[in-house]
């Protein structure tokens, strides 16, 4: 624990808060007061230009996305702990060899139950 | 450690198994794993080890608690035989899922670092959040299961902003350094630490569901499978309440009158909700479910009153709970299952009307259950109760004995519905049918539940 700060070290950040929750408000009541209004159906739309807005945003989506989403997510993740072992592959010697053969193990289980379970089967 | 690698390897190889063709192998696989995972626990036993780089520490009292999860868990899954009939069901997945939260129990068991009980109720949680909606085309589960997800993540999250508190108040996450720190700054102790004890207690206190953090109990216990009703009131309670004890006991016993006054509120509060709205209920499984919310409640009077005596009665009152529990649900699954109404599975009060004339040992097992979770005397309950009760009399807190005690009658008249129903009603002629295996089970449950009600000393001396 460093103890040595004070509270008014923290005065910066203090004043960064307040710079930036005035920009905000002096902009909001500025515009709102010297802009001009117009409304229109075209005005009002989400999307003023582009794509014509069909149906609502709850239109059911085939599991199968969220399924593809997830396992790439949790597979790049994975990958991401090759690289600091590839770094330091000579530090970590046999130990952090036998370590990564482990890991890598349970992945490629995961790998094959999610293949057995026809997870990746787009029909 | 070794149950926590055994368990989480055994997930994986159940995983697998559920590639064969025929689904046999799984329950009694399932058995076996469990055992194995009891057996090797008591490797530690009569010692104190500290594992996996000072994260997790065992000794009795871990070991002792850990005894009683698994032992849960053997039951509940010793029920699950209508899985091999059912055609939705997935056994290996839901069994895989038990035993990765029974890692997770233990874990929230034998906690050293603070880390380590917040990755423990996680996987507890995720689990459980999975189980809760595993019957897919009911609507109920899948209710369940959201309501569970979003406010057990919720609770999650206040739990972790209050570890960081803690450490940013003492500047470490394992629990004795926590408790040195309180122990050297006994007069200016940071501000941080008592807003890390709130926020700490809350989340915990949601898990084991003591009011005001109750509000999901009734839906989520009441949607998700009996089954997995039993599992999460056994074994994430007493998981939550080893938790509990171990944080309150080690890192925050220098601070207790600050947090004793807040405990004790919520113990009352917990008390008079808990067996007040248990009255009012005409389903079976959602009186359980504030049954177990007012159990909740005595517990917490053990931590309230926390004293030499407090980790006996913890121990003693959650097997005496999870005993009388499992072997109540077991008997709801089974009538519920083979007394259908309109809606399905009736699990109201009248499908027990009669139960007793038609199947004598079900009803017998019901009532000794009932007794138990009453505290009627000759029961392991009553032992349980008393020994809380001993606790708050020892520090001297009088006036929470007066009030658990005036709940507990309470108590006497919901438990007592449900044996009026079984032995003075008028019900459906002809009897429930009960395999072998289950009806063993249920015995051996009553039986454990009468022998500690007759020998409390049993397990006296153990931790």
């Amino acid at each position: 624990m460093n103890a040595s700060y004070l509270p008014s070290d923290y005065l910066p950040v203090l004043i960064q808060l307040g710079l930036a929750l005035g920009f905000i408000i002096t902009t909001m009541i500025v515009t709102h007061s010297i802009g001009p209004k117009r409304k229109s159906q075209k005005k009002d739309d989400p999307f003023e230009c582009g794509i014509p807005v069909e149906g609502d945003a709850r239109t059911p989506i085939s599991i199968k996305y969220f399924l593809i989403a997830i396992l790439f997510v949790l597979f790049d993740v994975e990958v991401i702990f090759l690289y600091p072992w590839a770094v330091n592959f000579k530090g970590l010697g046999v130990t952090g060899f036998i370590e990564m053969v482990l890991f890598m193990g349970l992945l490629l289980a995961g790998f094959y139950y999610i293949i057995r379970k026809g997870v990746l089967k787009w029909e | 450690m070794l149950p926590i690698i055994l368990l989480s390897v055994f997930g994986i190889v159940l995983l697998f198994m559920g590639f064969l063709k025929s689904k046999v192998l799984l329950l009694p696989a399932t058995l076996v794993f469990i055992l194995a995972a009891l057996a090797t626990t008591f490797m530690d036993w009569g010692k104190t080890y500290l594992y996996f780089q000072n994260m997790l520490l065992t000794n009795n009292l871990a070991i002792l608690f850990t005894t009683i999860v698994l032992l849960s868990a053997f039951m509940v899954v010793a029920l699950s035989n209508s899985f091999i009939e059912d055609e939705q069901a997935q056994p290996a997945e839901y069994y895989a899922l038990l035993l990765f939260s029974l890692v997770g129990a233990i874990m929230m068991i034998s906690f050293e670092n603070l880390i380590m009980l917040f990755v423990g109720v996680e996987i507890l949680s995720v689990a459980m959040y999975v189980l809760a909606g595993s019957d897919k085309h009911s609507p109920r589960s899948n209710e369940a299961a959201l309501k569970y997800f979003l406010m057990g993540a919720f609770a999650t999250g206040i739990m972790l902003f209050g570890i960081a508190l803690l450490y940013g108040a003492t500047g470490t996450f394992v629990v004795s350094g926590i408790k040195s720190y309180v122990y050297t700054n006994a007069y200016g102790v940071s501000l941080l630490l008592y807003m890390g004890i709130i926020l700490l207690l809350i989340g915990m206190l949601f898990k084991v569901s003591a009011a005001p953090f109750h509000f999901w109990t009734p839906d989520v216990y009441d949607g998700t499978p009996g089954l997995f009703t039993a599992f999460m009131s056994t074994v994430v309670k007493t998981a939550g309440f080893a938790a509990l004890f171990r944080v309150l006991s080690v890192s925050f016993v220098g601070v207790y009158s600050f947090w004793w006054g807040t405990l004790a509120a919520l113990t009352c509060l917990t008390l008079l909700i808990g067996n007040v709205t248990a009255v009012y209920q005409t389903s079976f499984k959602r009186m359980m479910a504030y049954s177990s919310i007012s159990h909740a409640g005595y517990l917490l009077i053990g931590l309230t009153a926390l004293g030499t005596q407090t980790k006996q009665a913890l121990v003693f009152y959650s097997l005496a709970y999870s005993l009388a529990t499992i072997s109540a649900f077991g008997v709801l699954l089974v009538v519920s299952r083979q007394r259908q109404d309109t809606n399905g599975v009736n699990e109201n009060f009248d499908a027990f009307n009669g139960l007793a004339r038609q199947n004598p040992l079900l009803g017998f097992v019901m009532a000794v259950s009932m007794l138990s979770l009453a505290g009627i005397p000759l029961t392991a309950g009553f032992w349980g109760k008393f020994m809380i009760f001993t606790t708050a009399a020892d520090k001297g807190i009088y006036w929470i004995l007066v009030f658990a005690v005036l709940m507990s009658t309470v108590g006497i008249y919901y438990y007592f519905r449900v044996i009026i129903a079984m032995y003075f009603r008028e019900g459906a002629a002809e009897p429930v049918k009960v395999a072998p295996f289950y009806r063993y089970v249920l015995i051996a449950a009553t039986i454990l539940t009468l022998v500690l009600g007759l020998a409390p000393g049993l397990l006296e001396g153990l931790v």
